[in-house]
């Protein structure tokens, strides 16, 4: 399934509705870990209505800027 | 009286109609969002609201907006809910300087009566909202996160508790976002020098003085459990944690147990934060979650956070005050109060008198060197002590008529600033500025003489009795008037 951030084709469905209502599915995405309930209003998690700020096609996950780097190793 | 946990202390929310129950469905995108924003915007008396007909969690609890307003706030300390923030400053401070807090360890915790170790979906399990709309995800914006530095094991003093945003990342795993300055940065750094996977404990729905603690600057070696157990006044109970040598809080709704995965990073973001506005997306650490454990019937607990005021600045408001307070006046005991109550601090009122020309300005250097200091504490205004930082007007008095723009502004530039800041640029590096509006003091110049007018006499009393008159004159039907 396509991710509605990054657009790669990385997201499934991951949960149901709790209570068996079938109110809503739960998708995530194993690449940029973007997540969205099938009841999300669509303005945010259609690719084509979702402010472009938001959208990382093609995000290069190497090149993401850290606040913590990871530290070297103790010898 | 001073509460035992978190679901006693949302009996004295309800007792003292501070909370309300929503039963009406709901959906979870947009609404849950509207409820905690619509509690949040009553900065002084918003109710606490539980939750239990989310669409697709029906059954489920949710509560929002439990520390949100200043009334909820003072029932917390204790205190009548209409306690004014300057006397809840005061009375924190007090508690502050009292003996430490007690601990004790007890078994058979309510916060373990269920254990889920298997088939973890967190998604399933706790009835999670979109926060803002464009948040990368489902976010906790209310734990309190417990680990403990790898170097000292068991040691209760060296454990950490504070609150930071975590996103959801899959059923069972969660994405962690950390500053370098916070202590658990400490812990991290050390358990990945090592390669080792670092023990953590996320705890929702905690005894309500435990969360203020949580996002308290303390000192490294302070514990967070033995401050709100100095604050409460209470013994604060602990309970082993099941898959590791955590200490948590017994009474605790909801905790997951887990292992920061060492060594290894990933996507985490945007979320809508305190200043108003989403952060970045980053290469974060990920959480891999063991257990699962929970009261029977669980109350999950979360805060909206965005454009302020929201339960966020209540939440950290008075604790930021108080130890920036503490440690000024362990060398400068002419402050007489912090109002560092806006955007955790990146904009402090200071209250202090002058000793001698231009000692203020000395105040605040002071001010930006203490632990919080460094990142926060970006714009700094000094005002007489006999101004109250806490209102604004006067406040709003001084600078207008004590600043002298060639004397009593100073800018320092760059230091290191918070990353969350919009206007930190590049993320973590800002600058200082100082003003001045305390009155001129020898050897400095001190201007024009004059003098200021007198409070006036005998006001506060007719205040009472105006306001003794404008209760009957709100209460009795007025017939109309014919001219």
């Amino acid at each position: 399934m396509q991710c509605a951030r990054c657009l790669a084709d990385t997201a499934s469905v991951v949960a149901h509705a709790p209570d068996g209502s079938g109110a809503w599915e739960m998708i995530y995405c194993a690449r940029c870990n973007f997540s969205w309930r099938t009841s999300d209003e669509d303005q945010y998690i259609n690719p084509a209505r979702r402010e472009q700020i938001f959208q990382y096609e093609g995000l290069d996950l190497e090149t993401l800027p850290t606040v913590m780097p990871i530290a070297p190793l103790r010898k | 009286m001073p509460s035992l946990d978190f679901r006693d202390f949302l009996g004295q929310l309800e007792q003292q109609g501070q909370l309300v129950r929503l039963s009406d469905e709901i959906l979870p995108e947009p609404d849950v969002r509207a409820v905690a924003r619509a509690a949040a915007d009553m900065v002084d008396t918003g109710p606490a609201v539980v939750m239990d007909n989310i669409k697709g969690y029906k059954g489920k609890k949710l509560a929002v907006n439990v520390h949100g307003s200043w009334a909820n706030y003072a029932i917390m300390m204790g205190m009548p809910k209409t306690t004014s923030l300057k006397e809840m400053f005061y009375e924190l401070a007090r508690r502050w300087e009292s003996s430490a807090g007690e601990v004790k360890w007890v078994t058979n915790p309510v916060c373990q009566q269920n254990v889920i170790t298997s088939n973890i979906n967190l998604y399933e399990i706790l009835p999670l909202y979109r926060i803002n709309p464009y948040d990368g995800g489902f976010y906790f914006s209310k734990a309190s996160v417990i680990t403990r530095d790898p170097e000292y094991p068991g040691n209760l003093d060296k454990t950490n508790v504070g609150l930071y945003r975590m996103q959801v990342h899959g059923p069972d795993t969660i994405g962690l976002n950390i500053q370098p300055a916070h202590d658990i940065g400490t812990h991290l750094r050390k358990a990945e020098e090592n390669n080792q996977p670092l023990p953590i404990a996320i705890c929702l729905g905690v005894h309500p003085m435990l969360s203020v603690m949580a996002c308290t600057p303390l000192a490294y070696g302070q514990s967070e459990f033995k401050f709100a157990a100095a604050l409460d006044g209470r013994t604060q109970e602990l309970a082993k944690a099941l898959t590791c040598d955590l200490d948590l809080p017994a009474g605790t709704e909801i905790i997951l147990e887990g292992e920061v995965v060492p060594r290894q990073r990933t996507a985490e973001g945007p979320f809508g934060e305190m200043p108003g506005c989403y952060s970045a997306l980053r290469s974060q650490y990920r959480i891999k979650v063991k257990a699962v454990t929970h009261r029977n019937d669980p109350i999950m607990e979360s805060l909206y956070v965005g454009m302020p005021w929201t339960e966020h600045d209540t939440l950290v408001g008075l604790s930021t005050c108080v130890p920036l307070y503490q440690q000024l006046r362990e060398t400068m005991p002419e402050v007489t109060a912090v109002n560092a109550l806006y955007q955790h601090g990146l904009t402090v009122i200071v209250a202090v008198d002058n000793k001698f020309g231009h000692y203020a300005k000395t105040v605040a250097m002071r001010l930006a060197s203490t632990p919080h200091g460094v990142s926060y504490c970006k714009n700094i205004i000094l005002v007489d002590g006999s101004v109250d930082p806490f209102d604004l007007p006067q406040v709003m008095w001084a600078l207008s008529t004590r600043v002298r723009p060639d004397k009593d502004v100073i800018v320092i530039h760059p230091t290191r600033g918070h990353p969350s800041d919009p206007s930190s640029e590049p993320p973590g590096i800002s600058g200082k500025v100082i003003i001045d509006a305390t009155t001129p003091a020898y050897p400095d110049k001190t201007g024009p003489e004059y003098r200021l007018i007198d409070k006036v006499e005998n006001s506060d009393l007719f205040r009472q009795k105006l306001q003794e008159l404008q209760r009957l004159v709100s209460g009795r039907k007025l017939e109309p008037t014919t001219v």
